[in-house]
């Protein structure tokens, strides 16, 4: 009974053998190439035999497919629908890898040092971002002359800048979607007799009447690692307001973060507010992608957010009104100054994208005024877009917000150096200060040491 | 030598590939770890002993990372080794009914990929939503609903306990196929001579079990030690950097381009892991002797 069943093993195992060393052949599913054909379309007819023979078809061009690695919220629905419009006209795929945020920028710099980027990919725009993070005058492709950056936004467009050239998209709304700023519900407050905060004093108050009423005063969701850093560098004008010149000060190496008194007193208030439980219990676990839920429940009376924030809200929660929420700038320090925020999520190609004219079509055909307006109409996050020419769509509270307000200079992410790339490393150590390991001053010495070894690294003249 | 049951030179084309891809690697590992070499610039300079210093001395907190490396590490050897150990002995001698059946269940854990099991416990172990803490609050355990994944002292535990949970069953296994193993002779001489439970765990189990212990061991060990995904996933290193380990600042350190550093961090674990495995497998070895 052995023989025959080694036997038929045998055969099975040199049968899978034979087969597994066979060429591989095409796929059923995929189109058949067309052989060029050296005959007359017309079957009577006979070519001339001195004259080569023209093929009368090309061979197909394998489809192509973009690949496109973004950090989550970045894409808007509106973006994909459009992606679907530009492989419906000429055929290019796009294909979207959406990155949790906390997880973004390290896959990013991992594939670029790695040289495995996308053919386009996301980042924040800004100088430091630009030649530090993304290295872009080697990995991203030089995009200056495209029609596009004539109608882009003076200041967005020098955000995607370096060295004079253009090496980024910025189709973002850097005013309603760039503005993180506090978005408060009118009715807690007006139940509780409050008015809008002027001062952190008037706000720290405001948080405990709000805390009393067993209400949380404010969503601040801090498991992305991101959301609760926007609290310090977005009071950058104030910083400036009180001390002119810090920012440049900063950039000239002439003083630090850890001797500025203004920034000091912002890191502590802000400790001051997580400790007394401003924040709420769940913090450390609340996610951003809960902000409109938590805006809408009632159960929040507080979010640092955008200006578009309570829109989108309305649109995911139909019972919540949109109207029934206010803005004012982050009190920390005592700010009462708009957080102008010029740079923002942009898209790059990749150097050594095989298809680098592809994805500059792609990206012309995304800034074609009717598809930013498309894109600007159907995204509830966006009231504007940084280009010329195009409708805006402001509400009341959000133009309001824009009299009552004034803008001064831009926040400090934009305006200091080595800020926004060390972004993740900064919310890891407020947290480590919310918990008890370090205390406001020791967070404000770590981002100069980081300042200063990225510094150090890009051979910055300042720090010679 | 002449005993071998083949000549040596059978051997060499693994060792070929094996020193091409494996080793060659690791030296030169070793040579960038003395550098700067780093994502900012093509010129590569020989620093010394700079990264070691930098991981020894900076308030960067690599020294945290490898006392979480290695409480991590030490807690899923002890954890994984004891439960499994238990497990096996119920479902060998204990359990007769279904065994195979419970056998499989305890496995099926480790046959689902980490990143799975990660999502599915950040989810279970949320302080507010999460299936854990509103089943103990159902219950009226609300003293018991804790903040698993950000509290800064129960954070590395509760990653520690996912891990277990995950790897119990396969070590399970293991020695199951260990305890199979041991002729039943040995049992029925010591339940002739009246030997308790104990003694025969403590004088036949035990000692027999000792290579398939060592084996599990060394394997818990060389995993703990490069633990990654699991932290990565369900913390991030966080609350701050509570959780971090040294793969998952490794990770960091390449991700920012801090290529020298990051190799001298990998370099200095490779060191670690050698050293310990190597003296695990001895102490082991000679315990099984002895």
């Amino acid at each position: 009974m052995k023989k025959p069943f080694k036997a038929l093993s045998a055969a099975v195992l040199a049968s899978l053998l034979l087969i597994s060393c066979a060429a591989p052949q095409a796929p059923a599913t995929q189109p058949p190439a067309v052989e060029p054909t050296t005959a007359s379309a017309d079957p009577t007819t006979v070519a001339e035999p001195t004259t080569a023979p023209e093929p009368t078809s090309a061979p197909v061009a394998e489809p192509v497919t973009l690949t496109y690695m973004a950090s989550q919220d970045w894409i808007k629905d509106a973006e994909l629908e459009l992606a679907k419009k530009f492989e419906a006209e000429t055929g290019i795929h796009i294909d979207y890898q959406i990155i949790p945020a906390d997880q973004y920028f390290a896959l990013l710099k991992t594939k670029l040092n790695a040289g495995e980027a996308t053919d386009i990919f996301g980042g924040q725009s800004g100088k430091t971002d630009l030649k530090l993070q993304y290295d872009v005058e080697n990995n991203a492709v030089d995009l200056t002359g495209e029609e596009w950056t004539t109608r882009m936004d003076p200041n967005a467009l020098d955000q995607v800048s370096l060295n004079g050239k253009v090496y980024g998209a910025e189709i973002w709304d850097i005013v309603a979607s760039n503005y993180f700023i506090m978005t408060y519900n009118k009715v807690i407050f007006a139940d509780l007799g409050l008015e809008v905060p002027t001062s952190y004093a008037e706000f720290k108050a405001a948080c405990d009447t709000i805390k009393g009423a067993g209400i949380v005063p404010i969503f601040e969701p801090i498991s992305d690692g991101w959301h609760h850093v926007l609290w310090f560098p977005m009071v950058g004008p104030r910083y400036e307001e009180v001390t002119p010149g810090l920012a440049a000060q900063l950039n000239a190496n002439e003083t630090t973060f850890a001797e500025s008194e203004i920034m000091l007193t912002a890191m502590t208030q802000l400790n001051e507010l997580y400790q007394s439980g401003c924040f709420g219990d769940n913090t450390l676990s609340d996610a951003y992608a809960d902000t409109s839920k938590a805006l809408a429940s009632g159960e929040y009376a507080m979010s640092v957010a955008t200006l578009t924030a309570p829109v989108s809200m309305a649109t995911d929660f139909p019972e919540a009104k949109a109207e029934d929420f206010g803005f004012f700038p982050i009190p920390l320090a005592d700010n009462q100054l708009a957080p102008a925020h010029p740079a923002g999520p942009s898209k790059f190609i990749y150097a050594k994208s095989p298809h680098i004219e592809e994805a500059k079509q792609y990206l012309a055909f995304l800034m074609e005024p009717e598809n930013l307006q498309y894109l600007l109409d159907n995204t509830p996050q966006f009231a504007s877009l940084s280009f010329s020419g195009l409708t805006p769509k402001w509400t009341a509270e959000q133009q309001e917000f824009m009299n009552t307000y004034e803008v001064k200079t831009i926040v400090y992410q934009d305006a200091v150096n080595y800020v926004n790339p060390q972004w993740m490393d900064i919310g890891k150590d407020m947290v480590t200060m919310f918990t008890g390991g370090m205390t406001p001053a020791d967070v404000l010495a770590a981002i100069d040491q980081r300042r200063e070894e990225m510094a150090l690294t890009a051979l910055d003249p300042a720090w010679k | 030598m002449k005993n071998q049951a083949y000549p040596f030179y059978f051997a060499s084309g693994a060792l070929l590939l094996y020193g091409v891809f494996f080793v060659l690697p690791s030296l030169l590992g070793f040579a960038y770890a003395f550098t700067d070499w780093n994502s900012y610039t093509t010129d590569v300079h020989w620093i010394g002993f700079d990264n070691f210093i930098t991981i020894f001395t900076s308030t960067k907190g690599y020294l945290r990372y490898l006392q979480n490396t290695v409480v991590f590490t030490v807690a899923t050897i002890v954890l994984k080794t004891v439960i499994a150990l238990g497990l096996a002995l119920l479902l060998t001698h204990g359990v007769r009914r279904l065994a195979n059946l419970y056998r499989l269940l305890m496995y099926l854990p480790a046959v689902l990929p980490m990143l799975v099991v990660s999502l599915v416990f950040a989810s279970i172990l949320d302080p507010a939503t999460g299936l854990l803490n509103t089943s103990l609050r159902a219950v009226g355990l609300d003293l018991l609903a804790l903040r698993w994944l950000t509290d800064i002292q129960l954070a590395l535990p509760s990653v520690i306990g996912v891990d277990v949970w995950r790897g119990v069953g396969y070590i399970m296994v293991i020695l199951i196929a260990g305890l199979q193993a041991i002729p039943k002779d040995y049992y029925e001489a010591a339940e002739i001579d009246g030997a308790s439970g104990w003694t025969v765990f403590t004088h036949i189990t035990l000692p027999m079990l000792m290579p398939v212990l060592t084996v599990t061991t060394v394997l818990n060990l060389l995993y703990g030690l490069k633990v990654f995904d699991i932290v990565y996933v369900l913390t991030n290193g966080g609350p701050g950097r509570v959780t971090e380990t040294v793969y998952t600042a490794i990770f960091q350190d390449f991700s920012k381009g801090r290529y020298g550093l990051a190799t001298a961090l990998s370099s200095l674990l490779f060191v670690v892991m050698v050293t310990l495995g190597y003296y695990t497998i001895r102490l082991m070895h000679r315990e099984d002797v002895s």
